[in-house]
Order: C-alpha cells, then sequence, then structure tokens
C-alpha cells in the first residue's frame, strides 16, 4: 500500500468498524525490520501523543491535563496497529468495533467521576 | 412551510449568528448611527456565508466530516490548536452573553432582575443540550426565532418612507461620524454574519442528522432558506431602528430600547411578541454556541461527540459542554455588561476568521473526501473572493477598533 503518510494520515480522525469515534492519528511509530528497512508499525492517538508531538510548553500542558484526569498518570497512547487497521480514505477505518482496544483513561475517568452521577446518562437523546 | 421546516438547521444557526444577543444591539446602533448604509454588509455576508456553508454541509453530507475536522486535518496540531482556543474562547464567552441575553428577555418579560434569570437560564440551556433530540430543539428553537418578524410588522405600523429606506440602502454614507467608525462598524457586522461557530454548528448539525451524499439536495435548501432569512431578519432590526432612530441620533444602547419602536407602533401585544423573539433567538443562540465549542473541541482531539450517543459514551465532549456552559454563568456573575463584551468578541473573533474558512475551502476541493462533487469554477471563484474579505476584514479589526475606541 502506497500512501503519504504525512498527508494521508496523520491527524486523521480514526473510525471502528460500527463508525464510533476511537480518535485522531497523533502521531506514528515505525520500527525497522531485519535487513534495516523501516515499516509504521502502529498509529498512536491520545493526547500524550499529541503533547509530545507538538511539544514545548504546549504540549506538556496538554500532556499535565491529561494526566490530571487519570488515575494512574502518566496515560500512555493507545496504540492501532497497522493489522486493525482496514483503509485509509477521508478517515481512517479500523476492521474492529472501538469495545476491543483498550478504553481512553481520560474518557473513562471523566464517565466515572462526573457524567454517570447525572441522571439520563445512559440514554442517547438522540 | 414544508421547505421551511426542512431548513430549520439552516435557520437556527443563521438566527444564533445573525440576530443573537449582540446583534440585537449592533445592528439597531448601525441603524440609529448610520441608516441603512451597512445593509450592503449584510448582503454580502449572507452570500460569503452562503457559499461556505454549502461546501460544509456538503462535505459533511459526502465524507461525513465536521468542519473543525477540516481544520485539524489541514492546519496540522499547531496552528489548529491556536484555532480551538481562540475560537472556543469567543465561542464560550458569546455563550455568556447570549445566556445574559436569556435573562435580559426574562426581565423585561417578568421585572425580576436579570441576575436571578442567569442560573435558571443556564440550566435550562443544559437540560435541552443533555436531553432534547437534535431535530427537535432545530426546530423549536429555529422556528420560535421567527417570532423577530414582528420587526417587518412594525415596519408596516411605523411611518415608514420605502422610497428613503430604499435608496440608504443604495447609499455608503458615514452620516457625519467619521469613516473610521462606519468602517469598524461594517467590519464587526461583518464578523457577525459569519463567525465561525455557524459553520461549526451547521456541519456538525448535518453528521448529528446523519446526512448523507443523498441529502445534499436537503443540505442546499437548509443553506439557501436558513442564511437568507436570518439576514432578512438582522435587515429588518436596522430597518427599524432606521425609520425609529436615525433622524434623532439617539443610540439604543439596551434590549428595551431596541424593542421600544416595535411597542410604539403595535402596542403591549407587539412588545409582548418582541420580548418572546428575544427570548428565542437568544436561547436558540445559546444553545449554538454552547454546542459549537464542545464540537470543535471534540473534533479537533478527535473524541465521540454528538447528541446520537448516550453522554456516557461521549463523556469528554459532555465535560467540555459543561465547563464551557459553567465558565459563562461565573463571567456573567462578575456583573460585566454582555452586550459590550460580545462587541469586543467580535473583533477577535474577525482575526481567527481566515484559519475557519480556508480549511473549508480546500477540502471542498479535495477529492478523496469528496469524489466528483468538489467544487465547481464558480464557486471556488466565489469562496477565493470571499476569503480575500475576510483577510481584508481580519487584518483591519484591531486596528479599526484601537483608532475608533471600539467605534465610539
Amino acid at each position: 500500500m502506497r500512501i503519504q503518510l504525512a498527508k494521508q494520515v496523520l491527524d486523521r480522525q480514526i473510525v471502528d468498524v460500527d463508525g464510533r469515534l476511537v480518535g485522531r492519528v497523533d502521531d506514528i511509530e515505525f520500527a525497522v525490520d531485519e535487513e534495516g528497512y523501516p515499516y509504521v508499525e502502529c498509529l498512536l492517538t491520545g493526547q500524550a501523543a499529541l503533547g509530545e508531538r507538538i511539544g514545548g510548553r504546549v504540549g506538556r500542558l496538554l500532556v499535565a491535563v491529561a494526566d490530571r484526569f487519570t488515575d494512574e498518570p502518566p496515560v500512555p497512547p493507545l496504540r492501532v496497529l497497522l493489522t486493525q487497521v482496514d483503509r485509509v480514505d477521508s478517515v481512517v477505518r479500523l476492521r474492529c468495533p472501538v469495545s476491543d482496544l483498550p478504553p481512553s483513561p481520560v474518557e473513562s475517568w471523566l464517565r466515572r467521576h462526573l457524567i454517570d452521577r447525572i441522571p439520563g446518562a445512559h440514554r442517547a437523546s438522540g | 412551510m414544508r421547505k421551511l421546516f426542512a431548513a430549520t438547521l439552516g435557520v437556527l444557526s443563521a438566527v444564533g449568528g445573525f440576530v443573537d444577543i449582540g446583534d440585537l444591539v449592533a445592528a439597531s446602533q448601525a441603524g440609529a448611527r448610520f441608516g441603512m448604509a451597512h445593509a450592503w454588509v449584510l448582503v454580502v455576508g449572507v452570500v460569503g456565508i452562503c457559499a461556505y456553508a454549502e461546501m460544509a454541509g456538503r462535505i459533511a453530507a459526502v465524507s461525513g466530516r465536521a468542519v473543525f475536522d477540516l481544520v485539524r486535518e489541514r492546519l496540522g496540531p499547531r496552528v489548529a490548536l491556536l484555532n480551538l482556543v481562540a475560537s472556543w474562547l469567543v465561542t464560550v464567552i458569546t455563550l455568556a452573553a447570549e445566556l445574559g441575553g436569556v435573562a435580559l428577555a426574562l426581565q423585561l418579560a417578568t421585572g425580576l432582575s436579570h441576575l436571578l434569570w442567569v442560573p435558571v437560564a443556564a440550566v435550562a440551556v443544559w437540560l435541552v443540550l443533555w436531553r432534547m433530540r437534535f431535530e427537535l430543539m432545530e426546530r423549536v428553537f429555529g422556528l420560535a426565532g421567527l417570532a423577530l418578524l414582528i420587526f417587518v410588522v412594525a415596519l408596516f405600523a411605523l411611518p415608514t418612507d420605502w422610497a428613503e429606506l430604499g435608496r440608504g440602502a443604495l447609499r455608503v454614507d458615514s452620516a457625519g461620524a467619521g469613516w473610521s467608525v462606519y468602517w469598524f462598524v461594517a467590519v464587526a457586522l461583518f464578523a457577525s454574519t459569519v463567525s465561525p461557530y455557524e459553520v461549526f454548528f451547521f456541519s456538525s448539525g448535518g453528521v448529528e442528522e446523519r446526512w448523507s451524499a443523498a441529502d445534499l439536495a436537503h443540505a442546499r435548501s437548509n443553506v439557501l432558506i436558513g442564511f437568507p432569512v436570518g439576514g432578512f431578519l438582522a435587515l429588518s432590526l436596522i430597518a427599524v431602528a432606521t425609520v425609529a432612530y436615525h433622524p434623532s441620533g439617539a443610540s439604543p444602547d439596551t434590549l428595551d430600547a431596541v424593542a421600544r419602536p416595535v411597542l410604539t407602533a403595535l402596542g403591549g401585544a407587539g412588545l409582548a411578541a418582541a420580548v418572546l423573539a428575544f427570548f428565542a433567538v437568544t436561547f436558540g443562540a445559546a444553545l449554538e454556541t454552547g454546542l459549537s465549542a464542545a464540537y470543535a473541541a471534540s473534533q479537533y482531539f478527535g473524541w465521540q461527540w454528538g447528541k446520537r450517543v448516550s453522554p456516557r459514551e461521549a463523556a469528554r465532549f459532555h465535560s467540555v459542554l459543561l465547563v464551557g456552559l459553567l465558565l459563562g454563568v461565573l463571567l456573567l456573575m462578575t456583573a460585566v455588561d454582555p452586550i459590550r463584551l460580545t462587541e469586543y468578541m467580535l473583533v477577535l473573533s474577525a482575526v481567527v476568521l481566515p484559519l475557519t474558512y480556508l480549511p473549508i475551502l480546500v477540502v471542498a476541493n479535495d477529492r478523496t473526501y469528496l469524489g466528483d462533487r468538489v467544487n465547481g469554477w464558480w464557486t471556488n471563484l466565489l469562496g477565493a473572493l470571499f476569503l480575500l474579505l475576510i483577510v481584508a476584514a481580519s487584518v483591519a479589526a484591531i486596528p479599526l477598533a484601537i483608532i475608533t475606541r471600539m467605534g465610539r
């Protein structure tokens, strides 16, 4: 598959097989095979990956905010293996549901400590 | 009528942008000071926002991507973050002003101080955002905003010299107030017709309604009915203020001064309708700005957002929504004047406008998103011309604000 990573993959929305929003491609992780050729190992998503990519004071602030809203800082980025990617068009589509991936720690924290405590949080308003 | 019913997303987007609390006063002041000399700004603004909302709606329908998706993809994380921070602040402060507007309308209706009504308004807005179905919300508040048509009715009851009104619209005249003030008011009016939160809301609303390529005609009729209706309402505010205040030079700077011509023309029933309209448009604008701020943040980070899923599945989206509302209430409780506040916001929002509109134009030409539904040459021409105008307005905004000391 020949694609331009920076133009067609980086910063794209990641969508699971049912159309749920998983995150954005905040960074890309490379590895090197036995013959010394670099290849894309996985896509990284999450505020930690984004913060490190932006760098500087702003980047550190993004990481710090994510770490504040979680039980076990530091929050690792979510790694999406290339084998889980179905195809890339205007979004990066996965071949699995979002429930197969580890949940976002910040989302879970806010759900537990804030949103779930409000009546009606379980029903979609549509 | 059925057409109007199908276009309520466009109507609500436009009402929240053109005739929200800041504009009720700003448009009336423009009419009082300069007569109809700013009518052309509204016309140009409506044409431009129609062009860009059509592109954003088409992108939403074909690819399911809303505007801040595109901003992040095209501008990269750093510049998009700058846009996010600026747009989020502008939108949340506008939200505060709208909550203040709802409270002021309730104060006009009940006589109780608006500070008492602010928390009530905020809770009511939050309840609608938490529970009401998106389509129902857009219908109720889009259509209720049309109560502002009472200003058109008032125009017929007032001793309106239509020929003079028409001539005034064709004459660009600084009315002795100085050209820098004239252009400051023009930039502020222009910025309010093309506020970024309108396209955030409109395109995200299209995604919420699950538009597909089959809904392109529906998207287009939303644009072509909704935004001109909003522009027409704003124009009627300017016209009423021109007829009622322009000769005397008095400047309506409160909500009841804006409504007074309607009271004179139509009596108590007219006033009641005007107050109802103020309530509806500010409430609608509060919903629009509250949602837009949360949409923009969620789309930048790629979080699950929207009213289609239960709040617990979009916990970060609903948390940002709550934070925005709380900040708005806190801001109002410092007893700042919400109407002055939106005037400053319009200047700030004018500066970041190109960062929102450029990515829309770029993606509207990208076949990976739109296939063969990319822009035609005339849409690109219109979009490019309009982008030049936006850049000119954004460059001029701050110098004009300083020279005229915010239009004094």
